[in-house]
């Protein structure tokens, strides 16, 4: 298992230096070196300009100027930002970094979660009026055109129905001499999340052998409720609470407009791959051996449909990069890809390489966990 | 239907494990009902072995899914009924088939290369037969020292119960099966054509090892297979299908030796044999009946080189032509003459 994990984070650094290759030789064939950017900028004192040009090593020879490039990339250090100077890129990366993973995370989650769940079970009912209503409005959602959906889902629940702010991050009135930074109020938002999601890993790993299956079900999610009741607990014994509310209520929105288009994709290839699943011969196997069919639902096909459905993953990775990109700019949320856009647009370039250079990182990150998780749920992988 | 000597068996106990009677089931397709299983009567004693054989889609897993209360949606037993151990199935619920399947009626797959879940090791799968079947459900160490001595008993090594099925061979696959079938201490093990997917030692190895274990345990079983020479040494009686019916029933040794109806013949001696003397004889003509319309009367008569008019118009039943050996043929008398011993 760690001779694999070593190998794959070897190919991923090969591959991140390839991608960072890649964005240099783009940046090259630009006319005029990156500094002839800011060379008309009058806030920026001479000084700077000079330093600036030393430090991202253009005075060098190409392929001097190439492995500092690389070299820098890996120290995190990606430049000074043309629009916010002198601000480091690295520093305004980071701070934004914890909103875009809450944004991807939340949203893949749960359009997986949802997703799997619905698709088991229109599969399982095949040729039911719910498996045609579900199949058709996932149609609807895997192939509609998401800007114009994400902007429809703000028009609706926040500019008509006022359930959700419009769009940002926080409600600046709120946060009026408030005792807190956004950032940290949102940092222990996460830590409690965490904590709670670890809390519900273990209750599930622990409960894992009761066998029967309806307590096992009821006591779960009993137990997942007296767990969310805690957390409750602690946000209305926290000075923290109303900033936190003004926050969360700022996710919602982003957060279901993306998922919605997964859970959409997810159901209906886990529909198919259930499908295909509940063909197979230990399908008749399981059957014939006389356990409860909810158990060959979930325990025979179900955990099979499962493994091309995590693949997807991966291939998915694209589709949910574009998305998120799209999500922040639509609902304005300040996270990686909102200030990629926006550089792009302003052509600050350490900021939007910095911010591309993330995104492969990150993307990278995933297809790893991906894979590992891939070991765990095929042992046909795991032992050869 | 059923003959006052039969009531009288069934009232004192009989020797029968299982007791077919008129069973006749049919899917429903959109070309029309597939009348794959009709009027099938037969009785099983403990302890004894029965061969099903015939052409492909004469319906032979339809009997088998049948008797184990696992037919699919389109599925539906007309009439009829099947007791076993002097319980009736027919009628009973989907909850109530599933808890006897595996307990009273095991099953070895056709094509069980693929019967094992890649994702579970194979203790861990027969571990699940045992935990919904045994009264009370015993623990892991338990259920895990029953598999062990199952696994010596078809010969494999306890240690492999904690591997996954891709670490084992076909064979290793199918004798886990055969372990798994054991597991709950049925009273019947259907195999359908338990050992196609693989090669002729390891069929001859798995099969003596099956016959050895029901000797020693005393389980009565159906053979299914198109293998009729595997069928001759391993049952005590034969049965023989043909589109949906059984057309002759009886002693393994003595249908075998003289077959009375004429597809029966038709079949035996199609498959050639090494031993005895080479026999000439009209081959098997014609396609198999279709089953959503099949042919009036006798379903064999448009191949039947016997047929007269009558077999068109009329539907023969069983009759006894010798003790415990029953044939479906108007003409069941004339059925030798086919079978013209050659150089
Ligand atoms: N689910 C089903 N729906 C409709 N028809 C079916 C279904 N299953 C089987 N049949 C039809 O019923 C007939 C009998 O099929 P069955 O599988 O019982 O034959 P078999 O004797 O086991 O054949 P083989 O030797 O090839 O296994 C065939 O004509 C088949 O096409
Ligand atoms: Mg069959």
């Amino acid at each position: 298992m760690l001779k694999f994990i070593g190998r794959r984070l070897l190919q991923m650094a090969f591959l991140f230096v390839l991608f960072l290759t890649i964005l240099f030789f783009l940046l090259q064939a630009q006319p005029g070196d990156i500094s002839s950017q800011f060379v008309g900028n009058p806030e920026i004192p001479p000084e700077a300009k000079e330093i600036l040009r030393e430090r991202l090593g253009l005075n060098e020879s190409l392929w001097g100027q190439y492995t500092t490039f690389i070299i820098n990339f890996f120290k995190l250090d990606f430049g000074v930002s043309f629009t916010e100077y002198p601000r480091e890129v690295s520093d305004i990366l980071l701070s934004r970094l914890p909103r875009t993973v809450v944004l991807f995370l939340t949203a893949t989650l749960l359009a997986y979660w949802m997703g799997f769940a619905t698709g088991k079970l229109v599969a399982w009912r095949r040729n039911t009026k719910l498996e045609h209503v579900v199949t058709v409005t996932g149609i609807f959602l895997y192939t509609v055109f998401y800007p114009w959906f994400a902007i429809m889902m703000l028009w609706i629940f926040a500019a008509n129905l006022g359930w959700f702010p419009v769009g940002k991050f926080i409600t600046p009135s709120v946060w009026n001499n408030a005792p807190f930074e956004a950032n940290q109020v949102f940092n222990r938002m996460i830590v409690v999340a965490v904590l709670f999601a670890l809390f519900v890993g273990v209750v599930w790993y622990l409960t894992r052998r009761i066998g029967d299956l309806d307590r096992r079900k009821w006591l779960r999610r009993g137990i997942a409720a007296g767990g969310l009741v805690v957390v409750a607990f602690y946000w209305m014994g926290s000075d923290m609470r109303t900033y936190a509310a003004d926050i969360a209520h700022h996710t919602v929105l982003p957060v279901v407009t993306l998922a919605l288009v997964f859970f959409a994709q997810i159901t209906l290839l886990t529909r198919s791959s259930m499908l295909e699943t509940l063909r197979e011969d230990y399908i008749l196997t399981a059957r014939a051996k006389g356990i409860p069919e909810r158990v060959v639902r979930d325990r025979h096909a179900a955990r099979n449909a499962l493994l091309p459905v995590t693949t997807s993953f991966v291939l998915a990775l694209a589709a949910v990069i574009g998305g998120g990109i799209v999500t922040e700019s639509i609902f304005s949320w300040p996270g990686i890809g909102l200030a990629l856009l926006n550089a792009v647009l302003v052509e600050d370039i350490p900021l939007a390489i910095g911010g591309l250079a993330l995104i492969g990182l990150l993307s990278l990150v995933g297809h790893l966990i991906v894979d590992i998780l891939y070991t765990f749920l095929d042992p046909r992988i795991r032992y050869s | 239907m059923t003959s006052p000597s039969a009531s009288a068996d069934t009232l004192l106990g009989t020797d029968n494990i299982l007791e077919v009677d008129d069973l006749t089931m049919y899917y429903k397709t959109r070309g029309g009902y597939v009348k794959a299983v009709e009027d099938i009567t037969f009785d099983l004693g403990k302890q004894t072995a029965l061969g099903l054989v015939g052409e492909s889609g004469c319906g032979k897993t339809s009997v088998a899914m049948s008797l184990m209360g696992l037919l699919p949606g389109n599925a539906e037993i007309n009439k009829g009924s099947i007791r076993l151990d002097g319980d009736e199935l027919v009628g009973l619920t989907r909850e109530e088939l599933r808890e006897r399947r595996w307990r009273d009626i095991a099953m070895v797959f056709q094509g069980a290369m693929n019967a094992w879940n890649p994702v579970y090791t194979v203790g861990d799968q027969i571990r699940e037969a045992i935990r919904y079947h045994w009264e009370p459900a015993p623990s892991v160490e338990v259920a895990n020292a029953r598999i062990a001595e199952l696994f010596e008993l078809v010969g494999l090594a306890p240690a492999m119960l904690e591997r996954y099925p891709h670490e084992f061979s076909g064979g290793m696959r199918q004798r886990a099966v055969i372990a798994m079938a054991l597991s709950c201490d049925p009273k019947l093990i259907i195999a359908d054509e338990p050992t196609t997917a693989l090669d002729v030692i390891v069929q001859e190895q798995i099969l003596k090892e099956l016959k050895k274990i029901q000797d020693d345990l005393g389980m009565a079983i159906i053979y299914i297979s198109h293998d009729i020479a595997v069928i001759a040494e391993v049952t005590e009686q034969i049965g023989i299908m043909y589109a949906g019916r059984l057309v002759e029933l009886g002693p393994t040794p003595e249908v075998f030796a003289d077959p009375r109806h004429p597809y029966g013949l038709l079949l035996l001696r199609s498959t050639p044999s090494i031993k005895g003397p080479r026999r000439k004889l009209a081959p098997l003509v014609g396609e198999p009946a279709d089953l959503v319309n099949p042919p009036p009367g006798c379903r064999f008569h448009p191949r039947c080189p016997l047929a007269e008019e009558r077999c068109a118009q009329e539907t023969p039943v069983m009759e006894e032509v010798s003790p415990g050996h029953q044939v479906a043929c108007f003409y069941w008398e004339r059925t030798a003459e086919l079978d013209i011993e050659g150089v």
